[in-house]
């Protein structure tokens, strides 16, 4: 441990070079304001070492650093009608919905409670009678969260940890003609960035994922069915 | 009053600390043994709520709306690296080892987090139902603590920047090494 490291070397009053004949910044010692700022940049050194090694080796909760965890797909211009072909129309919904409220025009389509629910009671219709579902609710939020509730039959896709959930649900996720997405609603948006994920980087065709912008929160108050633990149902 | 200033003085001139009440509160050690100990403690905990789980710290940064988000490095660094800058610093203040220099960090990192905090808050004002004022408003600082109401959390931060300083201008020889001198 050097000098400026001993617990009381940064101490104002460890130093006696005010008092000294030379005055408090004498040739050949390192005044006291700079062993302060090099033990915080020492510190901020170490912090980022730790950091960056635990990052790079812990199997869970790790952050991706070059990943965009927070994507957004270009705005889509529809106001121009010029009858260009556009690659990502917004669909407002069914026609069984209700009123949307007004959203970016950021290709994503977006579920009312009601078409939430009405696709809910498809699937469990559909499942009940072949084994299968074209339609599939995809929860993005975290593991402790999905297995507290979620809708029965959602899978589980944590959007911070997609790329590695991502492989299992694929053949799922590609069968399905409706692949809804949501999170806890309000101002959750994982679901959005999840949305966009999964058409953008894992190839799930954009115009067969939606958004389901109320939420879990919106669900439950709504009095539809929850389920818990790993199970889907 | 109107002593010399100490060479240790940050700003190597008068400090708060050459007002005579406060040089004899100083002299005990008392208040900073208390400080190091209330700050060293509070930033460990911080620190490590973010490091066992740094999403919803990333989530709260990118809710403060101040740093870019592309290039997408710069956010995710800052989520893994800060709760680790709050736990080492941490134990700096508790061991005693680079004391003011971590004191200048939690000093740094208050007097930085609050105003943010501050304008989040005010930001939600009016955005939900009972979120009439300021103090009504419950958030997520990403102070490793969940949802807050925000009033309590910035006489908090307000407290602990005051801690911080009084660790960062102390001339006290008492209790500036381990906890135990």
């Amino acid at each position: 441990m050097s000098s400026a490291d001993s617990p009381d070397s940064d101490s104002p009053s460890a130093s006696s070079a005010a008092d000294s004949p030379s005055g408090p910044f004498r040739a050949g010692s390192r005044s006291p304001n700079a062993a302060l700022l090099s033990g915080a940049v020492t510190i901020l050194l170490v912090a980022v070492l730790v950091a960056l090694a635990s990052n790079s080796v812990r199997s869970s909760h790790a952050i991706d650093l070059g990943r965009d965890y927070f994507p957004k797909r270009p705005e889509v211009s529809t106001s121009n009608g010029s009858g260009d072909s556009d690659p990502t129309p917004v669909v407002t919904a069914t026609d069984t919905g209700d009123q949307i409220p007004p959203h970016p025009d950021d290709g994503i389509q977006r579920l009312s409670f009601d078409d939430a629910r009405d696709n809910f009671n498809s699937a469990e219709e559909e499942f009940e009678a072949t084994g299968e579902s074209i339609y599939v609710f995809v929860d993005a939020r975290s593991r402790e969260l999905y297995e507290e509730s979620h809708i029965p039959g959602a899978a589980w896709l944590y959007h911070y940890e997609s790329e590695e959930l991502i492989e299992d649900l694929r053949p799922e996720l590609e069968m399905a003609f409706f692949v809804i997405v949501y999170c806890n609603g309000g101002d959750c948006d994982d679901s959005i960035h999840l949305a966009t994920d999964l058409s953008s980087l894992y190839g799930i065709p954009t115009e067969n994922i939606y958004v389901y912008e109320g939420g879990l929160n919106q669900w439950v108050e709504n009095q539809m069915p929850v389920t818990s633990g790993t199970e889907r149902r | 009053m109107g002593r010399k200033p100490d060479a240790g003085d940050l700003w190597n001139g008068a400090s708060l600390m050459d007002i005579e009440p406060l040089r004899r509160l100083d002299a005990t050690g008392l208040p900073l043994l208390l400080a190091r100990i209330i700050v060293g403690f509070t930033f460990l905990y911080y620190g490590a709520e973010k490091i066992g789980d740094p999403v919803p710290f990333l989530k709260s940064l990118k809710g403060y709306e101040v740093l870019p988000l592309h290039p997408s490095w710069i956010i995710n660094s800052l989520a893994v690296i800060l709760p680790w800058i709050e736990v080492l610093c941490a134990a700096a203040l508790l061991s005693g080892i680079q004391l003011r220099s971590a004191a200048l960090l939690t000093t740094a990192m208050l007097a930085l987090f609050t105003p943010m905090v501050l304008k989040l808050g005010l930001s939600l004002v009016g955005t939900e139902v009972g979120f009439d004022g300021l103090c009504d408003v419950v958030a997520d600082c990403g102070c490793g603590s969940g949802k807050i109401p925000i009033c309590p959390k910035l006489a908090t931060n307000c407290g602990l920047l005051l801690l911080s300083l009084w660790i960062l201008l102390s001339r006290s020889t008492r209790f500036r090494g381990g906890l135990g001198g």
